[in-house]
């Protein structure tokens, strides 16, 4: 037997190594001229096509390879993650939500850009993504554009009822049930925002919870500073007087498209969403109620201050990448003035250079950019942490416990989840193994 | 050793090497990590050996033991039903009628539709403004619409209803097997003594086909085990935790956060279960199911 085996083994082994082979010479054919560039399906594709077309024009001999991922961000980090865990020397170029960065450099994942991406430079962003892209003083994403949370509201239905938009929260839904009140209309609800159990609701709850002279964590302290009383209210602000009171239950399975159908089909007085919101309530070919929204900071609770919470999406280089230099040379130019500009006149997403708030060709195609400005600039990240996904998934449990359950025992659940974050918050105080 | 046994052997070495590798390596490997504290995102903290740790912690985790209910639910409510529906289907489509042969295949298509295709399809369904759900029960009165997936209530049973749906017909097709393996001539002869249909079923059908049965069952507590997709799909373990299953924990353990060793001893956990809940099967259906295999 033993011959027989060995031999028909090693047939096999020599088709496999013959494979290999095979392989190998495949990548080292385009090894010098393929940039992978992992990214999702972008709103206006044509626009991105159009720039990466032209960056190959520039670049005789460079081909830039696109792998498509899934749109939501929780999806889209398992699947750069994984790529990252298996030290996967295909991709190169990556995007990256606004809070990854400091998990992606604590795990040696992403590139710091610091040699090829100047202070000088850095200078010429916004200031909110530079912070949140910077780890431990060093740099590692260009972010390409800006997401801040906005109020979007029925312009038509507030000036109706003689209201102007609302300053605080409880003034909202003060006006928002007395228009519910006056329209008998069924089909309306006072307020869409994201309530589902995934990273939207922390951006959303953050909002409310900051609003109100809270916050998520002490990051000094490393403690959670969820079931302090401030924090604790408004929570229970959002379960008692928006959840089921001025908003219909279905909100809490709606994430960004669902909660903005809502509003585009003219079903909601306010509406909570990023600045693409605009664009998309003004079309006329998607929006029913097209010249009739309104767009304002958000509110906050008498005596805070308004809030957005920061998001966006960045670009940034994997360490295992062989040709870190021609990447950086892409992303440079996808975050330069041109292409921004470009992304910023088409597409309707806001840019991160702060020369084109100021651009006239821009704003007369965006003029909602000048109003947004100042948001843009107070926007608040979600602290940046290498353990912000444990921590986040920790808060969404609680958030959509605590508002899910019209009687949630919100004392217990708090403790409960400030618990649990101290416990992945203490991981951070061990230094190395010796 | 016979040429035949050898030439057996060669013929089987690449599907044992390939269970070794796939199969194997993999269960001994996660049990084996399931006794560290490995985080991706901290790799400065090592790879630390902690024992039982892991095994403690979840224990006393009330996110995980809130999950084993969820699963344990969704496993006993499902396969039950699964079974009996297919049951049913296979009775029916066993009896010769015209288009039974179409008609088998179109029960068998909710099958092969993939799982992340059907649980968005369901997703659909159930949405709380133009779901079929809500206008099949409601019809225009819109006012009365209802939003399963953000009901804690609802949202674990429409994961149900889409897994029933999707898996009755794989049941379907085991009973249904079983089903022609009886032999005509019992049925011909209970005729002959005179038995009605129910006491055909009783005494003759039921006896004879509780090794498919039971072998469907199995195969389906298993999978519902491990369900996956249609959580990932629908609802991402909300509203407020009601769908969190152990399998969707365990993966946004190991695959978002990072935490390699504590989602390894949920894994290692969901293999244990299904070993034991299999062997109970292969225990109550074993030497049966043999007996009725070698008789063929």
């Amino acid at each position: 037997m033993g011959v027989t085996v060995r031999s028909s083994f090693k047939g096999a082994l020599e088709i496999l190594s013959l494979w290999g082979l095979l392989l190998v010479s495949c990548a080292s054919v385009h090894a010098q001229t393929e940039i992978r560039f992992v990214t999702w399906r972008p709103d206006t594709p044509w626009v991105w096509d159009q720039a990466i077309a032209d960056f190959e024009a520039q670049n005789p001999g460079v081909k830039i390879v696109r792998e498509v991922g899934p749109h939501s961000s929780t999806e889209f980090h398992d699947l750069v993650t994984q790529k990252l865990r298996n030290r996967d020397p295909q991709m190169d170029v990556f995007f990256m939500d606004v809070i990854w960065p400091a998990e992606f450099a604590s795990a040696g994942w992403a590139l710091p850009l610091d040699r090829f991406f100047s202070p000088a430079e850095r200078k010429e962003f916004l200031e909110a993504p530079i912070q949140a892209n910077t780890y431990q003083g060093r740099i590692y994403g260009v972010p390409v554009f800006i997401d801040a949370g906005l109020l979007y509201y029925r312009k038509d239905l507030l000036e109706k009822h003689g209201f102007s938009p609302p300053r605080t929260w409880p003034e909202l839904v003060n006006q928002a049930k007395l228009i519910l009140a006056k329209e008998r209309d069924p089909q309306l609800t006072g307020f869409s925002g994201q309530f589902k159990q995934y990273e939207g609701l922390i951006c959303n709850m953050m909002e409310y919870i900051l609003s109100n002279g809270g916050s998520l964590w002490d990051e000094g302290q490393r403690k959670s500073t969820l079931n302090l009383p401030k924090a604790k209210e408004a929570v229970k602000f959002v379960r008692d007087q928006m959840i089921g009171e001025i908003s219909h239950r279905g909100v809490l399975a709606y994430q960004e498209p669902e909660s903005l159908a809502l509003f585009t089909e003219g079903r909601a007085i306010f509406h909570r969403n990023w600045p693409y919101a605009w664009e998309a309530a003004n079309d006329p070919k998607r929006s029913k109620i097209s010249g009739k929204a309104g767009m304002e900071p958000l509110p906050a609770f008498p005596g805070g201050k308004s809030v957005a919470t920061l998001g966006g999406w960045q670009l940034g280089i994997s360490r295992f990448s062989r040709k870190p230099e021609l990447a950086w040379k892409f992303i440079a130019f996808m975050t330069g003035k041109e292409t921004q500009k470009r992304i910023a006149l088409f597409t309707a997403r806001a840019p991160t250079r702060k020369q084109l708030y100021h651009d006239p060709e821009v704003l007369k195609k965006n003029p909602q950019f000048e109003s947004q400005f100042e948001t843009f600039l107070r926007a608040v990240p979600r602290p940046p942490t290498p353990v912000y996904i444990p921590l986040s998934n920790i808060m969404q449990r609680y958030f959509s416990s605590a508002i899910v359950v019209p009687d949630s025992n919100l004392d217990e659940l708090a403790s409960l989840a400030s618990r649990d974050m101290d416990r992945v918050l203490d991981l951070l105080r061990e230094k190395s193994l010796p | 050793m016979s040429h035949s046994h050898r030439l057996a052997l060669q013929f089987l070495l690449p599907s044992f090497l390939f269970v070794l590798i796939f199969t194997l390596f993999p269960i001994v490997e996660s049990f084996h990590l399931s006794f560290y504290r490995l985080i991706l995102t901290l790799p400065w903290l090592g790879q630390k050996f902690v024992g039982w740790e892991n095994y403690r912690d979840l224990l006393t985790d009330p996110v995980a033991l809130h999950s084993l209910t969820t699963t344990l639910m969704f496993v006993a409510v499902t396969t039950p039903l699964e079974a009996l529906l297919g049951l049913g289907m296979a009775l029916v489509l066993n009896e010769s009628f015209q288009g039974r042969g179409p008609l088998r295949a179109i029960v068998l298509i909710p099958w092969a539709i993939p799982t992340v295709v059907s649980s968005q399809m369901w997703r659909f369904i159930f949405n709380d403004r133009y779901g079929l759900f809500n206008f099949f029960l409601f019809g225009d009165s819109t006012g009365l619409y209802l939003a399963p997936l953000a009901d804690p209530r609802l949202a674990p049973i429409a994961i149900m209803v889409a897994e029933i749906w999707k898996t009755t017909s794989f049941a379907f097709l085991i009973i249904l097997a079983g089903l022609q393996a009886i032999p005509n001539d019992l049925y011909e002869a209970a005729s002959i003594d005179g038995a009605t249909a129910w006491q055909k079923f009783r005494y003759i059908t039921f006896p004879l086909l509780k090794p498919a049965l039971l072998l469907a069952l199995l195969f389906r507590t298993i999978d519902a085990l491990r369900v996956f997709d249609l959580v990932f799909v629908m609802t991402q373990g909300g509203p407020a935790d009601a769908t969190n299953v152990l399998q969707f924990y365990g993966y946004k353990k190991s695959f978002a956060e990072g935490m390699i060793g504590y989602g390894s001893v949920i894994s290692v956990v969901v293999f244990f279960l299904s070993l034991l809940l299999s062997l109970i099967y292969i225990r109550s259906i074993g030497s049966r199911m043999l007996e009725t295999v070698e008789a063929r």
